[in-house]
């Protein structure tokens, strides 16, 4: 259990193609790294077994990600934050997979909807790169789920798909994302006709919702339970929910006024 | 007194030299102190006589010990009032210093005096805590430490080695190991036994002297410690702050005195400000600041163990800050979700929690609590112009908070004097979002980008794009019953008319705006806009404010201090009021028969 073992397993590493066979490995080269005491960096440990960790660290999360196994690639992920806080002169940062990787756990944190992750992550990247000069906007994998996230937060659907289709992404770990990003966007997109459009042709739907097919377009309205009559879809959640609201405000908003105004009341008694 | 004066005087001329060049920002502080310090070193003596006596006796119940906190309830009402923490006189002393005024004035030259003045406050503050000690009051500490805003202009090494040669007997560690930390130990070591001597020939001051120098409380030690630290901030001697205030935070720990609370917390906030100069700068993830937290988590724990409730809120508002200036805003999140901030922390304290709270929220995109805490903690912070900073950072948040929740701040909040110059652009950025106009907008980023940057507002301010562009819509969904994509997409400068399509439908989903898009012909159709009174929204905004005045009395309920022993006054007065009754019942039963059962009933009561 030394370095060599560790330098001779990422070599194994390298060459191994299949998922179960890099994850033995990998666990391997997490033992031996506990073994060493360098699972994470402490002042003592030399810059040799340092980059080496990172290695072992980067190549496991990238290898996850390849494998869509989101899990372990946030558990990677974390593991590699310490590291990446190193200063540059115990752990020089060149070779290192850092921006990849983080462009990467941004873009699995607004997959998964958790916008307030993305954020916190993001500000932390925003002041430490900052000092350096270089702009987080403008680094090739970082930028990209930057983008992504001000487009999906204005709503210019059409934007996010046309970087995730026209093959500007960044690297192909990136396109993982993509089929799940695709689902997103559908799904919102769906809810938003839902309450924007009275009605829309089946026709036009095939590129509002980038479906490849008519045939598509209709599986999906039947999913969503949309009605389909000559050629169009309706949506009747829109007037159902329309009736309902109003039924109910009415009663909600009664037993509000009654509710605060009790309130007040009882507020007064104690002040008085 | 004033007769002495002039032999102390030629004591000092070094000082004088030294002080010399400070006399013209003493000048507005100087008359006052100049007496309370002359009035107080008369009063010292008596005070002794009246307050550290009393436990000797072995009871704190005792008649002086109770007019004495009369008098400082009555003080402390003023206290409240003087934020910027200008020199607190005694009522007492200062009808006393009244006599003196005149004679003092006459004899003194002005310059010595101040060193004088300035010796005497620092001094006057060691029967505070002395009597903080005794009584077991933390309010005595906390007005030892708010004389130091008053003493810090003045502060020099000389003057604290004197103050410490003074104060304790030549051969304690304390003051030596305090004068190394000064680099005064050979100066001043040279002098003790002519201020003994002096002390000697002073009838009134040799009583306190000697009682001081019997056993002179950690206390003492300690804010003799602080002023040494603020000594080391105000000239910039960082690395010896740091191991010095390590020290004073071993020491503190190892005291264990409950007396003491109020003092670590100030020590350990001039401890982690040490830090935060030193080179490497914060956002560095090499900074010193990282290496402070351990020591701050364990003074955490202790405090928290202890229920010190003043170090406890020190430390948790020092941790968020030191994450926050690292960026690490998870762990700060966390550090808040596992304490609990102590609700009786003090004012400046729980505004400052305020704000780092809100930050945190901000990021975290829960805007709703963000703007509450922020709004709190602008309204908690201190209006003393020496806060401004903090009002200022704190105000800036708001409005960016406040745009991100698509409210349009008041223009009222840019005139005000001390904020106006600040606030310029972030008041251009109001105006963009307000409007609308995306170039604009885009404009004024890049203009102020290095402004928003250092405010560490610059993320934030990129996140309100989508909110320019909804107020853009907004506007368009108002003016026009009927627009059409292309209009929507020339207007907002967007990249093409799908996008507009989407961006539209992704406003009227989210509630901005009334209308329907219609994809064939290409337009967006706005609905009639309804009346609004109709809706809930009047009756909300109506419990809002009701909640707020709600909130705001039980507020100042909760602030409200009741005196000590006060009950016991009321008690008294109350028997007396029954006595008179009884007797003018009585008289009634003697004197009017027909009251006879009227008397009956008050006896029975």
């Amino acid at each position: 259990m030394s370095e060599r073992d560790l330098q001779s397993i990422l070599q194994k590493l390298k060459s191994t193609t299949t998922y179960p066979e890099s994850t033995t490995l990998l666990s391997k080269a997490k033992i031996t790294l506990l073994h060493l005491k360098a699972l994470t960096p402490q002042p003592t440990t030399p810059q040799t077994l340092l980059l080496l960790a990172r290695e072992v660290f980067e190549s496991g999360a990238l290898l996850s990600i390849r494998y869509k196994d989101t899990a372990a690639f946030t558990r990677y992920v974390h593991q590699l934050t310490p590291f990446y806080e190193l200063p540059s002169s115990i752990l020089p940062g060149a070779k290192s997979e850092r921006t990849k990787v983080t462009g990467l756990y941004l873009l699995l944190l607004l997959t998964q909807g958790n916008y307030a992750g993305f954020h916190t992550e993001l500000e932390g990247l925003e002041i430490r790169e900052g000092s350096d000069g270089v702009r987080v906007e403008d680094d090739r994998y970082l930028g990209y789920p930057i983008r992504l996230e001000r487009w999906l937060m204005e709503g210019s659907y059409d934007l996010v798909w046309k970087a995730m289709a026209s093959r500007e992404v960044p690297s192909e770990e990136y396109a993982v994302f993509s089929e799940i990003l695709t689902i997103t966007i559908r799904n919102e997109i769906a809810s938003c006709s839902e309450t924007a459009y009275p009605s829309l042709p089946i026709s036009s739907t095939k590129n509002l919702l980038f479906l490849d097919s008519e045939g598509a377009v209709v599986s999906f309205a039947q999913s969503r339970g949309w009605l389909i009559r000559d050629g169009r879809i309706y949506f009747p959640n829109q007037s159902l929910k329309a009736g309902a609201d109003l039924d109910g405000n009415q009663k909600e908003l009664s037993q509000l006024a009654i509710e605060n105004t009790l309130g007040y009341a009882r507020e007064l008694e104690t002040i008085v | 007194m004033p007769s002495k004066t002039p032999h102390t005087n030629g004591n000092e001329p070094v000082e004088n030299g030294i002080n010399g060049t400070k006399d013209v920002e003493m000048k507005d502080d100087a008359p006052n102190p100049l007496k309370g310090g002359k009035g107080k070193k008369l009063k010292e003596g008596e005070e002794e006589m009246t307050v550290v006596v009393p436990p000797s006796k072995g009871s704190k119940l005792s008649a002086p010990p109770q007019k004495d906190t009369d008098g400082d309830v009555a003080m402390d009402g003023e206290a409240a009032g003087e934020d910027d923490g200008a020199v607190k006189v005694d009522p007492v002393t200062q009808a006393i210093s009244g006599t003196w005024n005149c004679c003092s004035s006459a004899v003194c030259s002005i310059l010595s005096a101040n060193i004088r003045s300035l010796l005497a406050d620092i001094k006057s503050n060691f029967p505070l805590l002395e009597r903080a000690v005794t009584l077991f009051d933390a309010r005595f500490t906390l007005r030892a430490l708010r004389s130091i805003s008053s003493i810090r202009k003045r502060l020099t090494p000389d003057i604290l080695a004197q103050v410490i040669t003074d104060t304790y007997p030549s051969n304690s560690p304390a003051a030596r190991s305090l004068l190394v930390a000064l680099d005064r130990e050979n100066a001043t070591f040279a002098k003790p036994s002519s201020t003994e001597m002096e002390i000697d020939s002073e009838s009134k001051a040799t009583k306190n002297g000697k009682k001081e120098q019997k056993e002179i409380i950690p206390e003492v030690d300690i804010f003799l410690g602080i002023l040494t630290q603020i000594y080391y901030l105000d000239n910039k001697i960082t690395q010896k702050g740091v191991v010095f205030s390590a020290h004073l935070a071993e020491r503190i720990h190892s005291l264990n005195r409950r007396t003491l609370d109020s003092l670590s917390a100030r020590v350990y906030f001039y401890y982690s400000m040490f830090a935060e100069q030193m080179h490497p700068l914060p956002p560095s993830p090499a900074s010193p600041v990282v290496s402070l937290r351990p020591a701050l988590l364990s003074a955490l724990r202790t405090a928290v163990l202890r229920k010190d409730v003043d170090t406890q809120s020190t430390v948790i508002v020092l941790l968020l800050r030191n994450y926050l200036s690292t960026s690490h805003i998870t762990q700060a999140d966390l550090l808040v979700t596992h304490t609990k901030f102590p609700d009786n922390a003090s004012n400046n304290q729980v505004a400052r929690y305020l704000y780092y709270l809100g930050r945190i929220r901000a990021i975290q995109l829960r805007y709703t609590e963000a703007q509450q805490q922020l709004t709190a903690a602008t309204r908690k912070a201190p209006s003393s112009p020496s806060a401004a900073g903090f009002s200022q950072s704190a105000t800036k948040l708001k409005l960016v908070v406040e745009l991100l929740m698509g409210d349009i701040p008041e223009r009222a909040t840019f005139r005000v004097a001390s904020m106006e110059r600040a606030l310029e652009p972030y008041l251009q950025l109001v105006q963009a979002v307000r409007v609308g106009l995306l170039g604009e907008f885009e404009s004024t980023i890049k203009q102020h980008s290095e402004t928003f940057r250092r405010d560490g507002t610059y993320t934030l301010i990129l996140r309100l794009r989508q909110n320019v562009i909804k107020t853009g819509i907004r506007m368009m969904s108002l003016s026009y019953s009927r627009i059409s994509l292309r209009d929507i997409c020339i207007r907002l400068k967007l990249e093409s008319e799908e996008s507009a399509e989407y961006i539209v439908a992704k406003a009227i989903r989210d509630g901005v705006i009334e209308a329907s898009l219609d994809r064939e012909r290409g337009f967006m159709k706005s609905k009639e806009v309804g009346d609004v009174y109709a809706t809930r929204e009047p009756g909300e905004a109506f419990h809002e404010r009701i909640r707020a005045c709600l909130g705001l009395h039980d507020e100042s309920v909760k602030a409200m201090r009741f005196p000590m022993n006060q009950h016991r006054l009321e008690l008294k007065n109350a028997q007396e009021a029954r006595e008179r009754e009884r007797e003018m019942a009585k008289e009634i039963q003697d004197g009017d028969l027909d009251e006879d059962d009227l008397g009956g009933e008050y006896e029975g009561m």
